[in-house]
């Protein structure tokens, strides 16, 4: 018999009688509140969806409103709200139903694939809206660059194309930084899981 | 009919803690993570328990629920990252029948185990307890091959470790 066998007996018979709990202690637990990594998924996740349209909806957006009377983009931008509002329902609808997925009663793979899955689509929440953010930024710029009422302010011989540079690093900058920020609050919750998963995947 | 419940749930919990004990001390190095998780694993089985139909014995579900509340539902929280009272010297004081060769075999072996990745540490619980590849495989989600060849070489590195 090795080793590791002889050692079954040992670890069979250890005795854990100085962490015993009583019906009394196991009452006092089940009234406690879970303070499981799904539920931080949960509340991380909703304020992901609703943060940012929370201010936009809060903030002063006098100065957008006239950006859009001034370069005739409103027709244009209803279109944009109208796809993001279907973008957010459908992801919100998707985010639920995975999250409904998620049973602890599953196996270890089946339960780290549907936390994964669960996360994965606030991801591709946040990068369809980096998208989203870009190409209206853009039609944006264009719009306004090509105006004469913006070009008039602009000082003689300015190098359109300078401007356009100046514009998209910015642009660029910023939705980086938002990338940036979500990424370490994704691998934050999703390192240790996924470093798990693909250890049990490994072989299959 | 909540009460009912509760106290059958409480009834078999106290009876069949010994599993919860036994993953927590696996996958926690001190006495308060170990509480901690023991509470986390509670409050994960006793939601899960009216889904629970006895299609499988309650000692097999617990250990399900058990590992997926350590590998993927935990996290470590602040009060037990602060204690550092590690198990260890804990045990040898409150032990009454203290038999000092098979605690320190025991002691050996879970430092061993605590040197393992999280999957490694669930392949090696469900090995001491003598479970068999088919509820290894069914309680991990793979395929039996791959719970042998998972197994084969958990047990390699846990010798490599205990016997270098």
């Amino acid at each position: 018999m090795d080793h590791l066998e002889k050692l079954k007996g040992v670890w069979q018979d250890q005795d854990e009688s100085t962490l015993k709990f009583t019906k009394s202690d196991i009452f006092g637990m089940i009234q406690k509140k879970s303070s499981s990594v799904v539920k931080w998924i949960l509340i991380v996740s909703i304020i992901e969806f609703t943060l940012p349209n929370l201010i936009i909806l809060f903030t002063d957006n006098s100065a957008s409103k006239k950006l859009y009377d001034n370069y005739d983009l409103n027709g244009v931008m209803t279109i944009y709200t109208v796809i993001y509002v279907i973008i957010i329902i459908g992801f919100i609808y998707y985010f639920y139903k995975n999250y409904k997925n998620i049973c602890v009663n599953s196996s270890v793979k089946g339960m780290l694939h549907s936390i994964i899955q669960t996360r994965k689509t606030v991801k591709y929440y946040i990068n369809t809206n980096i998208t989203l953010a870009a190409i209206i930024g853009l039609h944006v710029f264009y719009k306004v660059f090509n105006s004469p009422l913006f070009i008039e302010k602009l000082p003689e011989n300015t190098n359109m194309i300078a401007v356009w540079a100046i514009a998209i690093t910015i642009f660029t900058f910023v939705l980086f930084l938002f990338w940036g920020v979500y990424k370490i609050i994704y691998g934050f919750f999703l390192r240790k899981l996924n470093r798990n998963y693909k250890e049990l995947l490994k072989n299959e | 009919m909540t009460k009912e419940l509760e106290n059958k749930f409480a009834a078999e919990l106290e009876r069949n803690q010994g599993i919860i004990h036994k993953v927590c001390r696996t996958y926690t190095n001190n006495d308060a993570a170990h509480k901690d998780l023991f509470q986390e694993i509670t409050i994960q089985l006793w939601k899960a328990y009216p889904k629970f139909r006895g299609d499988s014995k309650f000692s097999t579900w617990m250990y399900r629920v058990s590992f997926n509340t350590a590998i993927s539902l935990y996290r470590k929280s602040k009060r037990s990252i602060e204690t550092t009272q590690i198990y260890d010297n804990l045990k040898e004081l409150e032990y009454q029948d203290y038999d000092a060769s098979k605690d320190n075999q025991l002691k050996l072996l879970y430092k061993a185990i605590h040197s393992l990745n999280d999957i490694e540490k669930a392949l090696a619980l469900l090995y001491l307890e003598d479970k068999s590849y088919k509820e290894i495989a069914i309680t991990l989600g793979i395929s039996e091959v791959n719970a042998r060849v998972k197994m084969n070489r958990t047990k390699t590195k846990l010798k490599n470790i205990l016997n270098p």
